[in-house]
């Protein structure tokens, strides 16, 4: 049985998309999904407003606990994924700055593989320990999240 | 006594103006007596407690949690990862 590679991480050093990439692509996999998210400098939706830089912090051994747990889930919900990585960046992040990645593959697109890397992100902005404060040229503020999880996530 | 250490993040640990406490605290507590116990000590933390996730040795928990023996607890904000 083939062992697919899971990467989870939390990290202070710039990411580098393609490294991750070429770490979970297997010889048998012919599809990517990647979604990375980056610091928006200006924001236009719901409350808009100017962020000059965000700074992130984590608890580093749960965080890294959590995302191990969001991939072990995506497996259980798409077993045609074979490559995962899951990687935060924190410290002092600036506009157009890329802050995570996740990134899921599989043999074919039309696997579910949109589909995991979504729910990657979703789920880790539900569970997993990062934080980040929002610095504005007025003032910062911590970010909260919405999410209570229950017994057992 | 139970010897535990308690971490703060975010919103806690500016308001705490810690990082981290070791405390002792009863055998068999549950994190509801407990939160009560870190109010008393951390007044200013009684306005977030309410909406603050706890977690136990990494893993969520909830108000009748017993907690463990040397337990590292984590007291924080719902997250914003991403």
């Amino acid at each position: 049985m083939t062992t697919y590679p899971t990467i989870f991480s939390i990290t202070e050093d710039e990411l580098d998309l393609n490294h991750l990439l070429e770490q979970i692509t297997l010889s048998s996999t012919g599809a990517s999904a990647i979604f990375t998210g980056m610091v928006r400098g200006t924001t236009s939706r719901d409350n808009p407003h100017e962020t000059v830089y965000l700074e992130y912090e984590a608890y580093k051994p749960m965080a890294e606990a959590k995302m191990k747990q969001v991939a072990d889930e995506i497996r259980e919900r798409w077993d045609t994924i074979e490559g995962i990585a899951i990687v935060q960046r924190i410290g002092k992040l600036y506009p157009r700055t890329p802050t995570i990645l996740i990134a899921c593959t599989a043999a074919h697109r039309d696997t579910g593989v949109f589909d995991a890397a979504r729910y990657g992100i979703d789920r880790l902005k539900e569970i997993v320990p990062v934080w980040k404060k929002e610095v504005g040229p007025n003032g910062e503020e911590w970010v909260e999240g919405d999410y209570n999880p229950q017994l057992g996530e | 006594m139970n010897q535990i250490k308690t971490l703060f993040f975010a919103t806690l640990r500016d308001r705490a103006g810690v990082k981290s406490v070791e405390l002792e605290i009863p055998l068999q507590m549950n994190v509801a007596d407990f939160k009560t116990l870190l109010i008393e000590k951390y007044p200013v933390l009684s306005g977030l407690i309410n909406h603050t996730l706890v977690s136990i040795n990494h893993e969520y928990v909830f108000d009748e949690t017993i907690i463990p023996e040397r337990a590292e607890i984590a007291l924080f904000p719902p997250v914003s990862g991403g």
